[in-house]
This record gives structure tokens, C-alpha cells and sequence, in this order.
């Protein structure tokens, strides 16, 4: 035993040359695609007919010539070297924290050039889109003046800021940065899922992922004009430095909640490629509306908070007093112009489920244009005729609580159970407000190495957007994977998984 | 730097300072107590356990498994090896943004490593060995650490945690040694000053300065005033005078001038003392708790000055 507890655990194998195609292996017929099944939804790699989609031949080619002994060294390689990083996500249940490695998968999904630059347009529209929508809200309140959004909505937010209101903010960007979760159609479009406007994280897997999966297929990589992701803490940067102009030396923290956060890897490893400092609610103070941290040397000022704690915990003397996260004080030295802090506050009522039904409405009312990426089709509970209407096909529809995010509060009901489908429908009838129910479509499935061979998971696609002075969207998105076989929840809490995105360059 | 990251970066090396002299005490002791007869060899480990543990056990109470079980894998106890790397590897944690990539992917492994180990996967073949091995990961932890950090104030906030706990385990197996050589029934015998150099990484040092000639007192010489030695308590005191310099730079003085006169202190105390003075009625003893006593001054004060002020003070 002892003779193994020094060896060496990261080896991802020799050398990895392109093969020259040989004979194609067929998904649900030939290793090492044996038990890759096509199904409904659009699969990312094969077409309907079983022959390879062309953006993912050179990894075909490859993957006909590694064992799978090979390709399962590579797998562990990948997860030895998050476990070595401390790449891990803490998972409480019954009070009890586990450390856990995020579970990845090598092998890349490859997003062409055509196609990043509609997700890219979209996702820029939409952005803009919905910042000008938080601005209006929480100025003159034109959107509802004008009934394009029901006043009931927003005020009745739980996200809903008031003491935002009449508060201007850099740019007019109240949305810094943003994660969202775009879907692939049965047809093969991309469409938005979820628009993340709070605390987005998953970025720092976005770059964890790419190491690794370069490592896996360093020739595949670099015969694919592979476009780079790795400038994202340099833009980032930019845009948290954008937030505050008026000075030469801007002085930047990352707000952690701590080390038991389970995106705490990110919070440290964010603050690291941006060599800002990383801090903690007990190290910063506020004093005459100025936020100091202290220091070894004394007091130091902090111009912008790249604030990774919900609203909620951002300030005990405005939001929840029993909060420990957070800095007292903080939300007052914001209001007077002293300290930036992204997100601003109060984003979340733009990424509530229920107003996500209106974003395409709102894209036409800001900018007059069609939406570039289009929802995925959404019944508002409020809405009597859509109650109805979900009540009735509840064994067809995915219902979500309108103000929870990370896979809570939701049925999925084609894989729920005639009880959890009773029991949700109560939850509907006492609150309809707070549900909105969509169609449940077969996400995308892509290549994911399951140990045994190669198999289709259903895979999500979440790119980072930042917005400051301007709109930059770093080539690349976390992929996230339902591990299980058929799932289609692909959430890291609930036993997803993800793998690097390669967005090609032409 | 931030005052908390100056209290993860202290901690994190006093831990690691604690799990490297743990291995190595460990190792030692494992690999000489073959050479004792049983009577030696448990009257050794009873004082390998009060220098690392403090507790003061019956001799022959227990057996080398139970002890080394106890030092190096239980984790209900707060001085075991896997406990000191865990607290080690937590404070690091806390830390990432301030430790490079080597550092911490080298300590994580380390523990990573160390962590699923168990008794009874080690007895069997030499259990000496796995300490070894830890022992050198430490010592290349080390290097990793000297030569990837910038060497600025975080990297002497390290330097600090390491020799202030240092000089007091160094001091802890010295005091056990000495006091035990009053005792008529079992005062150490040759074989344990020589294994208490061991302890220490002392055996070629010391016979370089002092041939192989085995004499208490010129170990005691060595182990507290060799101005070389890097484990001898002279060596550490003069890192840490140097990283209380280096350290908060821009402090108010008066503040710094607190530290400055603690550290000057202890250093006098170290510089000018001499052996002769010490060997007689306890003299060892006693240089000692105020080597120690000094230690914990300056820890209060290093705290009151750069981690724990009021903010109200600075305002």
C-alpha cells in the first residue's frame, strides 16, 4: 500500500496523432460507440443517419484509434488533476459537507464558427436588451407604463430592489456579468434557457476544462483552430476596471462568502488570474461611506467589488440583518458613488422565470429588433388559460419555481411520478404566481465517456458575457452533462457533470 | 496584505512545521527503537509523547503501534501528523490567491496522499518509510515554497509561522531530554542523545562542529545557540527577528516598535547566552519557558499590532 501512496497519478498517455480515417464506426453499432444511442433530440455529433457530423471528424478519427483503456487513463488523468487543483464542490445534505470533484468529461463539444457568431449576436442583444430593462425599472418605469410588462411582475419580485430605485450605475450596466444557459432543439437551434443575472459561476471550469481536454487531445486541439478562451480574467478585469474610471490605480476585491461556499475554487481562482485581492465580509469595513480592507499595514480603499454573495447578504443594515457575509454599511458607500460593486444590486428580477417569458417582448420594445436567439416556449401560470393548460399536461411539461435557479423547486414531468406530479399540481393551484411550465425538450446530446465505451448525454451550453463600458463574450461556454443516462437535468448540485467547449475559428 | 491572509499564511506554515517535525520524530524513532531494549525504547517514546503531545504518560503504558497510530492518523487528535496537514492544507485553502499554483497543488497532493493512509497498511512492511517519504514531500514542499513565492511579506508571515514553531518544538524535545537526565532511573542514554540529534537533523551537523564525540551539554550548545544549523533554536530566532522586520511594512511605528522590541529581546536573549550558565539546578529548564514565554509575546503582539487591531485605531 505504502509503495502506491507516492506514485505518480496524473499521466495522460503518449502521443496523439490524428489517424487517417479508417472505416466509420457507427454510434449504436460499432466500439466505441456500441451504446450511443440516437434519439429525438439533435445529437451534437452524428446526424440522424449515423455519419459524423464534419466539425467533429478529427475527433472521430481519434477516438477510433485509442483503446479504451487509453481513453479511461485519460479520464482519470483529468480527474486526478482537478482533485490536485482542489477543482471540488462542496454538496451539503443532511447537514454534512462533502468534498467532491466536479465530475468532467474529456471529450470536447464543438460549437462551429457560423454558429458562435448567432449565439454571439443573441447573446449581445440580449444583454443590452435586458440591461436597458433594469435601468428603465428602476428610473422612469416607461416599460410599464407603456403595458409591456405587468407592473405586478416586477414589484412583486422577491428580487425586486427598491432601494435601487433612482441609483445610477456605470454605463448604465447593471448586468456585469452574466452566464446563460442556452439549450440545443430538437431542430438543432439554439435557443435561451435561463438568463443568470445574480452571482453566475461556472467560468473557472469553463478554463479548467480546456486544460484538461487540450492535455487528453493535443493534436485533435491544434489541428482545429481551436479558438482561445484563456484571456477571460483579462476581460474581466477590464470590465470591473471599466466600472470605475475616475482613478489611475483601481483597486479591485473579489467578495467571497468564504471557504465553505461551494464556488469558492472559482472565487480564489478568479481573483488569482486577475491578481486582485480575494476577501471575506469580515475583512472589509466601512467608514464616512468609504469601503477599506484591512491590512497588515493598515486601512487599504476598494474601489470595485466583484461580489460573489447574493443581495441577500451583500449589507445586514439594508438587506437581511442576520447576515454574516456581508459588510455592514456596504450598500451605503455604494449609493454614494465610493465603491462599484458587479453585479449591481437588484439583477435578479430580470432573470426571474416569469419575466424571462417577456424578453423577447422586451428585445423588440429597446431596440426594435427581432430577437436573435429565441425562448424556449413558456406558459406563465398567473395566466388562467396557461393554468389550465399546464394542469392538464403536466406528464409532458418541466414546471419551475419562479425564483429558485440551480435545479430547485422544479418538476420534470415526464420523469416524475404520478404522486410528485399530485403533489406539484397543489403547489400550482395554492400559487400559481410563482410558476411558469415549458415544454420538455430533448436537450442536445453529445459524445461523453461514460467507462464502458462513448455514449449520448444531454449537454447545456452556458457562455460568460461581461458587459462594462462595452460587450465582450470570451469564445468558449461551459458545457454542462447529465451523467445519467436519459437525464435531462444537467445541474453540478443534482449530479451533472461538464466538458470543455471548442469553438472553432472558421 | 490582508490581515487575514497573514493569519492563513502563519498558521499554514506553523502547521506544516509541526507535520514536518511529527514525520520526522516519527521516522526516527521508528527506525531506532529495533537498536533499544524494550525498557529504553519505551521510556524513549514516553518522551517523544509529552515533546509532541505534552502529555506526560506512563512509561510502558503503551505500545509503539498505539502511539504512532496516535501521532500520525488520528484526527481527533489536534497534534496528529494527518491533523496538522489538514489544518495546514485548510489555511492554505483560505489563501490560494496568495500561494502559487506549486505550493498549493504540492500540499494538496501531500495530503491527498497521506489521508486514506492507515496503521495497519503501514505495520506490516517498514513503517518507517511512509514517514520518510512524507518527510522528504515536506522538504520539497519547501523548496517549492522558496523558490516559486515572491519572497515578500507573505512568503516572511510564512517564514514567521515556521520558525516560532520551530523554536518550540525544537525547545519541547530539548527540555524533555534535559529534564530527564535528573532522573536517576531514566536518564537517556547515549543511544538517545544520539537519536534526539536525529530528531533534530543534527547528528551530521553536530558531528561536523563537534566530532562524534555524544556530550549533553554540547548538544544542548548546539541545538540552542549553533548560529548555522537551521534547525537549532539560534537559527530559527534569527529568521524570525529578520521576517518581523520584513513584515507590514507600512504599520504605523509605534506598532511596529512593540514587535521590533520583543523580537530584539529574544534575540539578545539567544545571542548572548552561554552553555555554561545553563547546566546546572534546571538552567536548561528555565532558558527555555522564557525562550517559550518570549515566543507567545511576540505572538500576541505580532496579532494586537498587524492582525487584530481595532479599526477604530487606524481611523
Amino acid at each position: 500500500m505504502q509503495q502506491e501512496a507516492f506514485a505518480s497519478t496524473e499521466d495522460f498517455g503518449g502521443p496523439d496523432l490524428v489517424a487517417a480515417p479508417g472505416k466509420p464506426a457507427r454510434p449504436g453499432q460499432d466500439p466505441p460507440y456500441a451504446r450511443y444511442e440516437l434519439g429525438a433530440a439533435y445529437d451534437e455529433m452524428f446526424a440522424p443517419d449515423g455519419t459524423v457530423r464534419p466539425p467533429y471528424a478529427a475527433l472521430d478519427s481519434r477516438l477510433s484509434t485509442l483503446s479504451l483503456e487509453e481513453l479511461s487513463r485519460r479520464q482519470q488523468a483529468c480527474e486526478q488533476s482537478f482533485l490536485h487543483q482542489g477543482i471540488t464542490f462542496t454538496v451539503y445534505s443532511d447537514n454534512r459537507a462533502t468534498e467532491r470533484i466536479i465530475p468532467t468529461d474529456l471529450l470536447p463539444r464543438i460549437v462551429t464558427a457560423a454558429e458562435w457568431a448567432r449565439i454571439e449576436a443573441g447573446l449581445t442583444q440580449r444583454i443590452i436588451a435586458l440591461n436597458l430593462f433594469l435601468r428603465d425599472i428602476y428610473g422612469d418605469g416607461r416599460v410599464l407604463k407603456d403595458g409591456v410588462i405587468p407592473r405586478a411582475l416586477i414589484f412583486g419580485s422577491k428580487h425586486y430592489r427598491r432601494e435601487m430605485r433612482g441609483l445610477p450605475v456605470p454605463h448604465g450596466a447593471y448586468v456585469n456579468i452574466c452566464g446563460s444557459d442556452l439549450i440545443r432543439n430538437e431542430k438543432g437551434e439554439f435557443v435561451v434557457l435561463e438568463d443568470n443575472l445574480r452571482v453566475p459561476s461556472g467560468v473557472s471550469y469553463m478554463l479548467a476544462n480546456r486544460d484538461v481536454a487540450r492535455r487528453a487531445f493535443p493534436a485533435v486541439f491544434r489541428s482545429m483552430n481551436v479558438r482561445p478562451i484563456e484571456q477571460y480574467p483579462l476581460e474581466l478585469l477590464a470590465t470591473l476596471r471599466s466600472l470605475a474610471p475616475f482613478h489611475e490605480d483601481v483597486s479591485i476585491a473579489v467578495l467571497t462568502p468564504g471557504v465553505f461556499n461551494s464556488a469558492y475554487f472559482e472565487h480564489a481562482f478568479l481573483a488569482r488570474q486577475m491578481g486582485v485581492e480575494l476577501v471575506e465580509g469580515r475583512d472589509l469595513l466601512v467608514n464616512d461611506n468609504v469601503v477599506y480592507t484591512r491590512t497588515t499595514s493598515g486601512l487599504k480603499r476598494i474601489d470595485v467589488i466583484y461580489r460573489r454573495i447574493d443581495d441577500d447578504f451583500v449589507d445586514p443594515l439594508i438587506f437581511r440583518p442576520d447576515s454574516a457575509l456581508g459588510v455592514p454599511g456596504l450598500f451605503n458607500a455604494y449609493r454614494a458613488g465610493n465603491v462599484m460593486i458587479a453585479n449591481a444590486l437588484g439583477t435578479g428580477v430580470a432573470d426571474d422565470k416569469a419575466v424571462y417569458a417577456y424578453v423577447p417582448r422586451l428585445i423588440r420594445y429597446y431596440l426594435s429588433e427581432e430577437p436573435i436567439l429565441n425562448n424556449v416556449e413558456t406558459y406563465l401560470c398567473r395566466e388562467e388559460k396557461a393554468l389550465s393548460h399546464v394542469l392538464a399536461n403536466l406528464d409532458t411539461l418541466v414546471v419551475k419555481a419562479v425564483g429558485e435557479s440551480g435545479g430547485y423547486g422544479m418538476l420534470v414531468g415526464p420523469h416524475a411520478s404520478r404522486a410528485e406530479r399530485e403533489d406539484f399540481a397543489g403547489k400550482l393551484k395554492a400559487d400559481p404566481e410563482n410558476y411558469i411550465a415549458q415544454p420538455t425538450i430533448q436537450l442536445s446530446t453529445a459524445p461523453t465517456f461514460v467507462g464502458n465505451g462513448i455514449e449520448a448525454r444531454h449537454v447545456d451550453l452556458r457562455p460568460f458575457i461581461l458587459h462594462g463600458a462595452e460587450t465582450k463574450i470570451v469564445p468558449g461556454a461551459l458545457t454542462r452533462v447529465a451523467l445519467t443516462r436519459g437525464s435531462l437535468v444537467v445541474n453540478s448540485s443534482q449530479g451533472g457533470g461538464s466538458k470543455d467547449t471548442w469553438v472553432l475559428s472558421q | 496584505m490582508l490581515s487575514r491572509v497573514a493569519d492563513s499564511l502563519y498558521w499554514m506554515a506553523r502547521y506544516i512545521e509541526r507535520a514536518e517535525h511529527t514525520a520526522r520524530v516519527l521516522a526516527v524513532k521508528l527506525e531506532s527503537m529495533v537498536e533499544q531494549t524494550p525498557d529504553d525504547s519505551a521510556a524513549s517514546w514516553a518522551r517523544v509523547v509529552e515533546a509532541l503531545t505534552g502529555e506526560k504518560t506512563l512509561i510502558g503504558h503503551q505500545d509503539a503501534f498505539v502511539i504512532t497510530r496516535r501521532l500520525a492518523f488520528d484526527r481527533d487528535h489536534e497534534a496528529s501528523l494527518v491533523t496538522s496537514l489538514a489544518m495546514a492544507r485548510d489555511n492554505a485553502r483560505q489563501v490560494r490567491e496568495a500561494l502559487s499554483n506549486e505550493v498549493w497543488e504540492h500540499l494538496n497532493r501531500l495530503y491527498l496522499r497521506l489521508s486514506p493512509v492507515t496503521m495497519d497498511s503501514i505495520w506490516v512492511h517498514t513503517p518507517a518509510r511512509l514517514f520518510r517519504e512524507a518527510l522528504e514531500e515536506m522538504h520539497a514542499l519547501e523548496g517549492v515554497t522558496y523558490s516559486t513565492l515572491s519572497h515578500g511579506e507573505g512568503w516572511y508571515f510564512l517564514e514567521l509561522g515556521r520558525h516560532i514553531e520551530r523554536v518550540q518544538l525544537i525547545g519541547r524535545l530539548l527540555d524533555v531530554h534535559f529534564r530527564a537526565a535528573a532522573d536517576p532511573v531514566h536518564a537517556p542514554k547515549y543511544f538517545d542523545w544520539l537519536v534526539l540529534l536525529k530528531f533534530c537533523t543534527a547528528w551530521e551537523p553536530y558531528t561536523k562542529r563537534y566530532t562524534a564525540s555524544i556530550r549533553p551539554q554540547k548538544i544542548a550548545e548546539f541545538l540552542l545557540f549553533d548560529a548555522e544549523f537551521p534547525h537549532s533554536i539560534c537559527f530559527s530566532v534569527d529568521r524570525m527577528t529578520e521576517a518581523l522586520d520584513r513584515v507590514a511594512p507600512g504599520a504605523p511605528p509605534a506598532r511596529r516598535a512593540a514587535v521590533e522590541r520583543l523580537a530584539g529581546r529574544l534575540k539578545a536573549a539567544v545571542d548572548f547566552g552561554q552553555i555554561d550558565d545553563l547546566m546546572t539546578g534546571g538552567g536548561i529548564a528555565a532558558f527555555l519557558a522564557d525562550i517559550t514565554k518570549q515566543c507567545e509575546q511576540i505572538h500576541k503582539t505580532l496579532y494586537s499590532s498587524y492582525i487584530t487591531y481595532g479599526a477604530e485605531t487606524v481611523l
